[in-house]
């Protein structure tokens, strides 16, 4: 397996709106009108802030159930997550479940990493199209 | 080139209790290179640094670590680069920002600012390399 880029840091708010603002605002960052939104499936809603070759994700929770409503209850605000760019995801969690890993299945793409097999960092593995 | 002049994420750093472990850890399963190790001058906090892309990534731990206890890590905090940190200090601190003065940085000839407020709970720093001059020793980078 081999990483190739940071695709983007996950960061938990408390109100996305808010957090987006500020860093507009204020950093002179710019929200990407064509990703983000409501994500049903995992209770929350997010926006991407391209900056460099990577991205800033920032995710506020909607409901009371899962990881990033877990962090948020536990930890408030902060860097929930660490997305790496791989160039084959399936191989990649093929890779790290023979080394012993828990990862989960892929979907779109994308494939979380049990932060109890990362001593505790939440990592997310993706692969793009055509990047 | 953004509001205060950042082009891209410097560092991300992951804090913990064994930074050796830890960079070890992504090495071997990750396929991430580690390309220096140190220990921080002053503190003796000990670090590893690796590269993806135009982000390094900091791994960040105490001096000496206990070989015994169970290793825990968690991102901790985020460096973005600028082109001119006095100005990017400047405008922050007439939004009402709390930013230290820019400080030379680890990085040799780059100089380092905290931002110590207002940053959604995310420690958060401004580095512009290249800032003061110096030489290039073996194997500084990045």
């Amino acid at each position: 397996m081999k990483a190739k880029r940071i695709d983007h840091v996950g960061i938990v708010v408390k109100n996305l709106e808010e957090a987006t603002a500020t860093y507009a605002r204020n950093f002179g960052l710019t929200v990407d009108p064509a990703r983000g939104g409501e994500v049903p499936a995992l209770g929350i809603k997010n926006a991407f802030m391209p900056i460099g070759e990577s991205d800033l994700e920032f995710i506020q929770p909607l409901t009371d159930q899962g990881p990033v409503a877990q962090f948020a209850k536990e930890r408030g605000e902060g860097q929930f997550l660490l997305s790496i760019e791989v160039d084959d995801v399936a191989a990649a969690v093929e890779h790290l479940r023979s080394l012993g890993f828990r990862v989960g299945d892929p979907n779109n793409g994308v494939a979380f990493v049990s932060p109890k097999s990362s001593h505790g960092v939440n990592l997310q593995l993706i692969q793009r199209q055509g990047r | 080139m953004t509001g205060i002049g950042a082009t891209h994420i410097d560092h991300i750093v992951i804090s913990s209790n064994n930074s050796e472990v830890v960079a070890e850890t992504f090495r071997r399963n990750l396929g991430i290179e580690i390309r220096r190790t140190m220990s921080r001058p002053g503190t003796g906090a000990r670090l590893a640094f690796a590269k993806l892309g135009d982000v390094i990534l900091e791994f960040a731990g105490p001096p000496e670590p206990d070989p015994a206890a169970e290793v825990k890590a968690r991102l901790w905090g985020m460096v973005l680069a600028v082109a001119d940190i006095a100005a990017a200090v400047e405008r922050l601190r007439g939004l009402g920002y709390d930013v230290t003065d820019p400080r030379p940085a680890v990085q040799p000839g780059a100089l380092i600012a905290t931002v110590k407020s207002g940053t959604g709970g995310v420690p958060f720093a401004l580095i512009q390399y290249n800032a003061i001059p110096h030489e290039s020793p073996a194997g500084a980078a990045p």
